[in-house]
């Protein structure tokens, strides 16, 4: 599926195999000018969006602003929209085309700290509840959260953006190969070769906390 | 004691895939294969697998209510914006643009075609514009007859001094 500004190059023919999709369902009645609708799409991938851009770019203010500017386009394309593939699948292929323009014109920032002061986005701590009872992740030193934490970010520098995308996506979406591929515009086989490196690197960048 | 396996890069990307689940069955045996017979790949494989959890500790922010509101006020106001590309004057100029493209295609053939006829293939006009000094004196240059003559008569000086004696008297 091609994604050209404002509008969706149809397929008709796999289209009804995509039907079924919920978020396409609702991204339909977008198209027929049901607002509300709209409304839901933003409430189910906001968070999922702002996750991803946070991650990839240590900065929650341009998260929100690169999530934004995915909604935007999404809804510039609706009169066009036709389903020709998962709607995640579409998102998140605009969200990994912004990535990768907004890399290239601002340059990677300055990682800073995550904090919950920081503009509107509040942290969830999803990782604050797992490590202390995966007790065979701490060395024999203890390790706060927080410190692990700023490993695994400092680890995840480590990769390249496309690498970080394709961690992001597996991790976070639970993303097939196949799916990531169809995000990224690569092969299965390449993707495999791309998270095989990725995730040889942050085992290096993470070997100390791991034995 | 471990039997020694030569782990190829297609082994090795394979490690990983196996434990995404993402390998077809004949792919998966040879992993086990490996797995079972060899403590480096076995540990190398823990260690992917337990760096993975690792990254259950990165920050999952959520979006707070200013954003859904900020978000969704922007698409609004975004819509209500007719883009350039869909107003009436716009359309009419991107439907004049091809004909106005024709029409100066033509003019500026037209134009070159009458500069090099102009320039280059001279009217009948122009020859005899050119060639009016002789044309003006023609019933004289008639009576000479040739230009042999006229050569023949300048190199006589006597002949020449005569005719000038007479005129003067």
């Amino acid at each position: 599926m091609q994604i050209v500004e404002g509008t969706v190059s149809a397929n008709s023919v796999g289209s009804s195999a995509y039907h079924r999709d919920p978020d396409v369902q609702l991204m339909l009645r977008v198209r027929e000018g049901d607002e509300s609708a709209f409304e839901q799409l933003v409430a189910k991938y906001q968070d999922r969006l702002i996750g991803i851009f946070t991650n990839m770019f240590g900065d929650s203010a341009l998260a929100e602003d690169l999530a934004q500017e995915v909604f935007l386009r999404i809804y510039r394309a609706r009169q066009g929209y036709e389903p020709t593939a998962k709607f995640s699948t579409w998102v998140f292929q605009i969200a990994s085309n912004l990535a990768s323009n907004s890399r290239r014109t601002k340059g990677r920032k300055k990682e800073v700290q995550f904090s919950p002061s920081m503009s509107g986005s509040q942290p969830v701590h999803a990782g604050e509840a797992l490590v202390p009872d995966k007790s065979a992740l701490i060395p024999t030193r203890q390790l706060d959260t927080e410190e692990l934490r700023e490993h695994v970010l400092s680890a995840m520098e480590t990769l390249n953006e496309r690498q970080r995308m394709a961690v992001l996506l597996h991790k976070f979406e639970g993303l097939s190969y196949v799916e990531i591929g169809n995000i990224m515009d690569m092969t299965p086989q390449a993707i495999k070769s791309m998270l095989s490196r990725a995730r040889e690197n942050l085992r290096v960048a993470l070997e100390k906390y791991i034995t | 004691m471990d039997k020694l396996v030569r782990l190829t890069a297609e082994d090795r990307d394979n490690l990983t895939a196996y434990l995404d689940g993402e390998l077809d069955e004949q792919a998966t045996r040879r992993i086990e294969s490996i797995l079972t017979s060899s403590s480096v790949a076995r540990n190398d494989v823990e260690a992917l697998a337990r760096t993975y959890e690792l990254l259950d500790l990165l920050p999952r922010p959520v979006a707070g209510k200013e954003f859904t509101e900020k978000t969704l006020t922007t698409v609004r106001l975004d819509g209500q914006k007719q883009p350039l590309s869909q107003r009436e004057w716009v359309r009419k100029l991107q439907d004049a643009i091809p004909l106005a493209c024709w029409v100066a295609a033509i003019f500026f053939a037209a134009c070159l075609g009458y500069s090099v006829t102009n320039h280059w293939i001279r009217s009948r006009d122009d020859l005899l514009l050119e060639q009016f000094p002789l044309i003006q004196n023609l019933d004289l240059y008639s009576e000479i007859g040739s230009i042999e003559f006229l050569e023949q008569l300048a190199a006589d000086q006597a002949l020449l001094d005569e005719i000038q004696g007479g005129d003067q008297q």
